[in-house]
């Protein structure tokens, strides 16, 4: 399903016209100049791998999208309009092949906490500082990350774009090119699964602690 | 000429087509399933010739260490088949779904290099080599769980040893054979 | 404000809540980005490089020049659409063998430690 040229989100009130406000460095990468290309990269990079570890479920599956989007985005950078429609276009382009390789593929394999922590600040290698939450409660940032690859991928895009970038849901729509009311039944009926199973899961911890 | 020999000639031409014929084929024959694939949650079906391969070599990275022991394994080989099909409840499909393959295997040429049969994971697993002038030029494997089953067929001489270096770098977890099996079974995902 | 329920609850929040939390963007290793650099930067400067011979006076030459770059262009992504598929796929079918030689790996191993420990069953 990968595409090539992605359209633009809607235009609103806040956006300004492509012409004006145009990245600089999306500009020099354009022309060329390696060292812009690579800050792009290192601008994106985390949201795209993320998008792609938790989507596919392993640092390797990840890293193999990861490397594919980046390199489509090098092919399509003449095509970009504004630093805006890159981040539009690499989350749009990252979340369809994810989908595309789960439909195709066999199961999806839970990544470990292992895998999703140990590049995330613990070898100081410029990755999030955990947070103070997932400090007092990293079991139970992992149980939600498991409850997250149980959901159809369809689904799992919907929630990773809304938590994890922040999208609103009509964003999500265009992002995934789905009607806003399936975005909004994905999210619906995604947060009440999890909040099923949690609350199980809650249950269960409170016996254990109990006896 | 005697009638003996006149029998004998008789008998190799006979058999000359036969003995024409006969080297053996590393190449299975992999059924459909269309009917197992449309009762399965999920399938994998990969069917790669010489010339996928050949275009999948071009694109791993020399430079990459995975790539680059991806490219050692596949080195050679003629062609790479998998059909995997996993289903949500136990007995969706029958040994006899797998018997069009097994009969296969029990052509000249194959041998059976181990044959497991796990109480604890319910899994039977089968791998045949094929070697011809003492050289390895196939491989075929059946896996079969109760809820999936597995058959993998490929072409050309692999290195086992090597297939196995890769572990832990495809999403499967490592598993540390030489500990002792409580330990490996500790460090599943 | 809740957009997709009409009325949000503080359970419904909370849970948002640890849904960013626990859903903050990771980044991949640092040997991983300087890799993927290199490929990015090497792969720009050999598709830069297949173009550069290219010379042909007027402005006819120069509109099938750019045809014809589009044409290769668009073969050249097509192949590597094609090609990145079938890594992908060679990448699969080894982790599936290697799932299932695992299997047969274990199955022997536990046999052997039982017959090691003078366990009969396995």
């Amino acid at each position: 399903m990968g595409c090539r040229t992605a359209t633009l989100p809607p235009p609103d009130a806040s956006n300004e016209p492509a012409i004006i406000g145009m990245d600089e460095q999306l500009l020099q990468a354009r022309a060329g100049v390696p060292q812009a290309l690579a800050a792009l990269v290192r601008a994106h990079q985390r949201s795209v791998y993320s998008l792609a570890l938790r989507m596919l479920g392993t640092r390797d599956l990840a890293e193999d999208l990861t490397q594919e989007v980046f390199m489509e985005m090098t092919d399509n950078l003449t095509s970009m309009q504004s630093s805006e429609h890159l981040t539009f276009w690499l989350r749009r382009v990252t979340t369809h092949r994810a989908i595309d390789q789960l439909r195709r593929r066999a199961r999806i394999e839970i990544t470990s906490l292992d895998e999703e922590t140990q590049h995330s600040g613990g070898q100081g290698t410029g990755g999030p500082a955990i947070s103070a939450a997932e400090k007092l409660d990293p079991v139970w940032h992992r149980h939600l990350r498991l409850l997250l690859a149980e959901l159809t991928p369809d689904a799992r895009a919907v929630v990773l774009l809304r938590y994890q970038e922040d999208l609103d849901p009509m964003e999500i729509a265009h992002t995934l090119g789905m009607s806003i009311n399936t975005v909004k039944s994905h999210l619906k009926r995604s947060l009440e699964f999890m909040r099923r199973r949690l609350n199980v899961a809650a249950d269960t911890r409170r016996e254990d602690h109990s006896t | 000429m005697t009638i003996g020999k006149s029998l004998l000639l008789v008998g190799l031409l006979a058999l000359a087509p036969v003995l024409v014929l006969s080297a053996p084929d590393p190449r299975l024959v992999l059924p459909e399933f269309t009917a197992l694939s449309q009762k399965a949650t999920e399938s994998v079906v990969i069917t790669l010739d010489p010339s996928l391969l050949s275009m999948a070599g071009r694109f791993l990275d020399g430079g990459d260490p995975k790539d680059a022991a991806t490219l050692e394994v596949i080195k050679g080989l003629k062609g790479i088949y998998v059909r995997s099909y996993t289903f949500d409840q136990d007995a969706a499909y029958s040994q006899a779904d797998l018997d069009a393959v097994r009969n296969q295997l029990s052509a000249p040429g194959w041998s059976r290099l181990v044959q497991t049969r796990s109480k604890k994971t319910h899994a039977d697993v089968d791998i045949y080599i094929m070697v011809v002038d003492k050289s390895a030029v196939g491989l075929a494997l059946i896996a079969s769980e109760p809820r999936e089953f597995t058959i993998v067929n490929i072409i050309g001489s692999i290195d086992l040893d090597k297939l196995r270096k890769l572990q832990g770098q495809f999403g499967v977890p490592k598993l540390d054979l030489d500990a002792a099996p409580s330990a490996a079974a500790g460090k599943t995902k | 404000m809740n957009e997709f329920d009409d009325k949000p609850s503080s359970g419904d929040e909370q849970l948002e809540s640890q849904l960013r939390d626990a859903l903050r963007a990771v980044a991949p290793s640092e040997a991983f980005s300087e890799a993927l650099l290199a490929r990015l930067a090497s792969e720009r400067t050999r598709r830069t490089g297949r173009y550069s011979g290219w010379w042909l006076p007027a402005s006819l030459a120069a509109a099938v020049l750019v045809a014809v770059g589009a044409v290769e262009h668009l073969k050249a992504a097509h192949e590597r659409e094609m090609g990145l598929e079938a890594r992908r796929e060679v990448i699969e079918a080894l982790r599936v063998t290697n799932q299932k030689l695992d299997l047969a790996y274990q199955a022997v191993r536990t046999q052997s430690t039982s017959l090691s420990e003078g366990d009969p069953g396995a």
